[in-house]
């Protein structure tokens, strides 16, 4: 009976503990949103898409799949710039700050990415 | 205006009267040259395509190619006398951009085991080259530059009109259409960049 006793209030220590893990991690979990990866194409002399929106900490992959080399730079001072990505080649960054940014290649292509405030 | 000016609208209107003439199905023209100028073991024009359009997939392959590597000796002369930094990005940017065309070009007719076949289109452009290359041969410093930035301007727009309106209608197979219609934008691109470097020399 003894040992019954000990097994029953085992289980329901077990229980408590997870009911009150679940909702006090649900808010929490709530208030901070996963970093995300968006994908930026370089295709047709184009980043596609042109103008886009993500949280600070995000990451953003540009893929070229143009038929030339392209690279991926700031724009106008090149403060920070991809290497030269030929066809199928891909860049990675991690947005911290708003920036319009252009191919130094080819300068008439422009595009910018926001953080959100 | 100026003679050089002059020299290059006449370079590049001859480029695009050039290919609007095989446009427009002069059958008899195009034999006739293409028998002075047409590779012997490459098989000549069929005689029964009189209404056949006036350049054939392999020609525009021809003409596609040549028009691409005229830009990269171009570019080669821009590369070797000038000093100017913009032209040289400019002339850097033109060898690197048609020569990886060409290439795709190229690997295309490979696939498709299809020899590009020389035509009086790309005599024409080769003959338009070489009075271009003296032009710009007889010229240096600041001369040179602003003769190379404008007949780039015209170069490229004659070449982004021919191949919009002649050499993508006319072509046959989808996947070489693909090619010359993704290859527009980049031309498109390059045009806007040519009159932007001109502009510095005005």
């Amino acid at each position: 009976m003894k040992h019954l006793m000990r097994l029953y209030g085992i289980w329901m220590g077990c229980i408590i503990l997870l009911l009150s893990c679940n909702s006090g991690a649900g808010p929490a979990n709530q208030a901070i949103t996963a970093p995300q990866k968006d994908t930026i194409i370089i295709k047709m002399m184009a980043f596609q898409p042109a103008d886009i929106t993500v949280n600070a900490g995000d990451t953003i992959v540009w893929i070229n799949e143009d038929i030339v080399a392209h690279d991926v730079s700031h724009w106008p001072d090149k403060s920070w710039h991809s290497d030269t990505l030929q066809p199928h080649d891909s860049f990675v960054k991690i947005i911290e700050d708003s920036s319009t940014y252009f191919c130094s290649i080819h300068p008439t292509m422009k595009a910018q990415f926001s953080v959100k405030e | 205006m100026k003679t050089r000016s002059k020299i290059t609208m006449m370079s590049a209107g001859l480029l695009l009267f050039t290919l609007m003439s095989c446009n427009s199905g002069t059958e008899q023209s195009n034999s006739t040259d293409s028998n002075a100028t047409v590779n012997t073991e490459t098989p000549a024009p069929k005689a029964d395509a009189t209404q056949a359009p006036a350049l054939t997939d392999p020609q525009i392959a021809s003409v596609a190619v040549t028009a691409n590597q005229i830009d990269v000796n171009y570019g080669k002369i821009a590369m070797n006398k000038s000093s100017n930094a913009d032209i040289k990005k400019f002339a850097e940017t033109m060898i690197k951009d048609h020569n990886d065309i060409i290439k795709q070009a190229v690997d295309l007719a490979t696939k498709l085991n299809v020899t590009p076949e020389s035509n009086s289109t790309t005599q024409s452009l080769l003959d338009g080259e070489k009075s271009m290359t003296d032009t710009l041969n007889s010229k240096s410093g600041a001369a040179f530059d602003k003769a190379y930035a404008e007949n780039e301007a015209a170069y490229h727009d004659a070449v982004v009109n021919a191949v919009k309106t002649v050499l993508i209608p006319n072509t046959k197979n989808a996947e070489l259409k693909n090619l010359l219609e993704s290859v527009v934008p980049l031309l498109d691109h390059h045009l806007e960049m040519a009159k932007e470097l001109a502009a510095k020399f005005q």
